[in-house]
């Protein structure tokens, strides 16, 4: 093939241009941003208290009866004894009390949705169908969710839950019971808990009243909210017994920064206003056109392509 | 310039291409019972592995197989290496089949299938979401791919086509000429977008991925590995089709002697960049510990090595044989990757467990020997690789 020297010149520059779009484009991306992500006005949550809960696991029934969900049949049998409420939250149930032990030390956890600041499961669905909605709750809309199961990959605390077994699957997780079933409203699980272990209300509020148990009896208190800057901050919290660390309720260690800011911004950097990628493709196109013209001249000038006979 | 392509011709329907339909029938009956019945009845996916072997294998690895057509497109069109041109058509088509198998896979995979033709209507975009960009890009490329494959269908009609499809061939094929470059464009473009894409997915769940895995350069490394799968895939598939046409197809070892010195340096680069990456980061500690994933870490960084050093050996420049091995070894350690990634060091809580069940290995092969049909079915009948003349 003949190719002029000017051409050649030309391809390398266009390749190297493009290379370097991506290449600047992808570390550049590491750095993150630190900014906490802005709180809704009218966010919503609940405030669990672990060091009020009995463990009666009256909200897990009051959730199902609320929501209309199936209730748990199965007897399981735990330490020897006969069991009957789910041990984890699935697609019949969308909260759970469990024991956790650590040594001497035990403290209950009560398991839902975190209602998130910046959530993972709203950044990574396709179409939209989890978001932030009213109240800042992050709610299922059935007709964009196309069943990926990505929200269930991203969110740290394992909530969004899969119908597996149907034909025509719904993800299942607290929604606040903002489309409670039984004609109330307000969250079922904060309305019957006899311990005022779980309340529901506007976040600062939430916070507000963590503060003054905290205040009243520091001493029988973690003294961190779960939640208030953990991940970037949640709507729906907790406060665990003094001694007792988060991590040992099976929470994970997420540090202040939302866990999808590292996604987030390799991402936003790399794709940003799309110029990289249109970049690559000018530079793709060009390069493409010239090497086919010239390869073209090549075959004209030695009257056929006898080069390229394997 | 493809004008030394030809037909393969010869029988369509052989003892083995039966075995591969009956296999690919048998995926068939599983996807339509779980149609019925919901993800969960012939998979073993459950809350806390909610993707399985069908995202890694069938997705990541088929398109990275695929990923041929990008390698060498990139070789021929960017790096202006028209030598390479007789390999294009072949690994456009494992490209077009793979990917068309990905995207497959994907609709089986999605519990709420339906919902996908939400894709073609951008008001509802999500534009944090990384599977979208995956989502779209794929598809569009599944598209980009087939009209790439188009110039071997036009050839034939105007070879030997009716009158009528050889005047539609004549109007067609300057046009598509025109376009040409602005389609490969799109097909240098767009595997450079979603192959990384498939790595940056697992950037969104920092807490569960083992830390030997997890890095922000998760996109450049499948992005790299793809490459290493491209070349393996378009050399392997070259080598095949020069040993059951002998005498027919000469497996054009200078071309792929310049293909694996390429292969070589890319899987070599890609181990090194590894283990810079992983030292700088302070975790290359994570590689000497006791725990499940770290022998599959070895195994990836083995696969790679092995290859990249035998795609570099001066024998495997002459010797098929040992090309071939660099070429499956390739293939292998790109998939182990993948895997590794999407699975090994994925943790789903504690107590998650999960081995793929039979019914999603039943629907992988199926769909895999699906995807040989199909290649052995098209070059018999289209004008895919440069084949002599003389008829076995
Ligand atoms: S806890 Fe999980 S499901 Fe709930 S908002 Fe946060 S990321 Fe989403
Ligand atoms: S399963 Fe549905 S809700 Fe969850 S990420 Fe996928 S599309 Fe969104
Ligand atoms: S707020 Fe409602 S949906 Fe959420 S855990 Fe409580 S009862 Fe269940």
């Amino acid at each position: 093939m003949t190719l002029s020297r000017r051409t050649l010149l030309k391809t390398i520059a266009a390749g190297g241009a493009a290379g370097a779009a991506a290449a600047i484009a992808l570390p550049a991306g590491a750095v993150s941003a630190e900014a906490p992500p802005p709180v809704p006005p009218d966010a919503r949550g609940l405030l669990y208290d672990s060091t009020l809960c009995i463990g009666c696991q009256t909200c897990t029934v009051a959730c199902q009866r609320a929501n209309r969900m199936p209730s748990e049949k199965s007897v399981k049998v735990i330490n020897g004894a006969p069991y009957l409420f789910p041990t984890d939250i699935n697609a019949d149930c969308r909260t759970v009390i469990k024991l956790y032990e650590k040594g001497d030390r035990w403290a209950f956890m009560k398991m839902q949705c975190m209602q998130c600041l910046e959530p993972s499961c709203t950044k990574a669905c396709m179409l939209g169908s989890m978001q932030k909605r009213q109240y800042g709750i992050v709610t299922w809309d059935p007709v964009r969710c196309t069943g990926c199961r990505y929200c269930q990959i991203a969110c740290p605390y394992e909530v969004p839950k899969f119908q597996w077994d149907s034909p025509v699957p719904m993800i299942v997780k607290c929604d606040l019971c903002l489309a409670r079933k039984d004609g109330k409203t307000g969250s079922a699980c904060a309305e019957v808990c006899p311990r005022e272990a779980v309340i529901a209300g506007p976040r600062e509020e939430l916070l507000a009243t963590a503060r003054r148990r905290m205040a009243a009896s520091p001493r029988k208190y973690n003294p961190k909210i779960f939640g208030e800057h953990d991940g970037g901050g949640n709507q729906s919290m907790l406060l665990a017994p003094a001694g007792v660390e988060f991590t040992d309720l099976g929470l994970p260690a997420l540090g202040d920064v939302p866990p999808s800011r590292l996604a987030m911004n390799i991402q936003h950097t790399t794709y940003k206003g799309f110029i990289a990628p249109a970049v690559l493709y000018v530079a793709a196109a060009v390069a493409v056109f010239r090497n086919m013209r010239a390869e073209r001249k090549a075959d004209a000038a030695q009257g056929g392509n006898e080069e390229d006979r394997p | 310039m493809n004008a030394h392509a030809r037909p393969v011709g010869g029988k369509i329907v052989t003892p083995f291409f039966l075995v591969l339909l009956a296999l690919a029938a048998t995926a068939g009956v599983l996807v339509g019972y779980r149609l019925f019945t919901g993800v969960g009845s012939i998979t073993a996916l459950t809350d806390q592995y909610s993707w399985g072997i069908w995202k890694p294998i069938n997705v990541v690895t088929f398109t990275g197989i695929g990923a041929g057509a990008y390698g060498v497109g990139l070789l021929t069109y960017i790096l202006n290496n028209g030598k390479y041109h007789p390999l294009i058509r072949p690994a456009v088509l494992v490209g077009a089949i793979g990917y068309s198998l990905g995207g497959a896979s994907v609709m089986i995979d999605l519990g709420r299938w339906w919902g996908s033709v939400f894709l073609l209507y951008p008001p509802w975009y999500n534009f944090s979401s990384i599977l979208l960009e995956v989502a779209l890009c794929v598809l569009t490329y599944v598209g980009v791919l087939w009209v790439e494959v188009t110039p071997a269908i036009l050839d034939r009609w105007s070879a030997d086509g009716s009158s009528r499809l050889k005047r539609f061939a004549a109007r067609l094929q300057p046009r598509l000429q025109a376009a040409l470059p602005f389609v490969i464009a799109l097909a240098m473009l767009l595997p450079t977008m979603h192959q990384s894409s498939l790595g940056s997915l697992y950037l969104m769940a920092p807490t569960k991925e083992y830390p030997l895995w997890f890095t922000g350069w998760l996109p450049f490394l499948f992005l790299t590995s793809c490459l290493t799968m491209g070349f393996g895939s378009v050399s392997a598939v070259d080598i095949l089709a020069g040993s059951v046409m002998p005498g027919r197809y000469r497996t054009n070892m200078a071309l792929l002697g310049g293909i694996a010195r390429v292969a070589g340096w890319v899987s070599l680069f890609y181990v090194a960049f590894r283990f810079a990456d992983l030292a700088i980061s302070g975790r290359i500690g994570y590689a000497f510990q006791r725990s499940y994933q770290v022998p599959f870490f070895w195994a990836e960084i083995a696969l790679f090595t092995t290859s990249g050093l035998l795609f570099l050996s001066r024998r495997a420049r002459t010797d098929r044989g040992r090309l071939f091995t660099a070429a499956i070894l390739a293939l292998l350690a790109g998939a182990i990757y993948r895997v590794d990634t999407y699975l090994v060091a994925f943790d789903g809580g504690p107590g998650a467990r999960y081995f793929p069940s039979v019914g999603e290995i039943l629907v992988t092969v199926g769909l895999g020997a699906l995807g040989v049909a199909a290649f052995l079915l098209i070059v018999k009948k289209l004008p895919i690789f440069a084949v002599g003349e003389t008829r076995p």
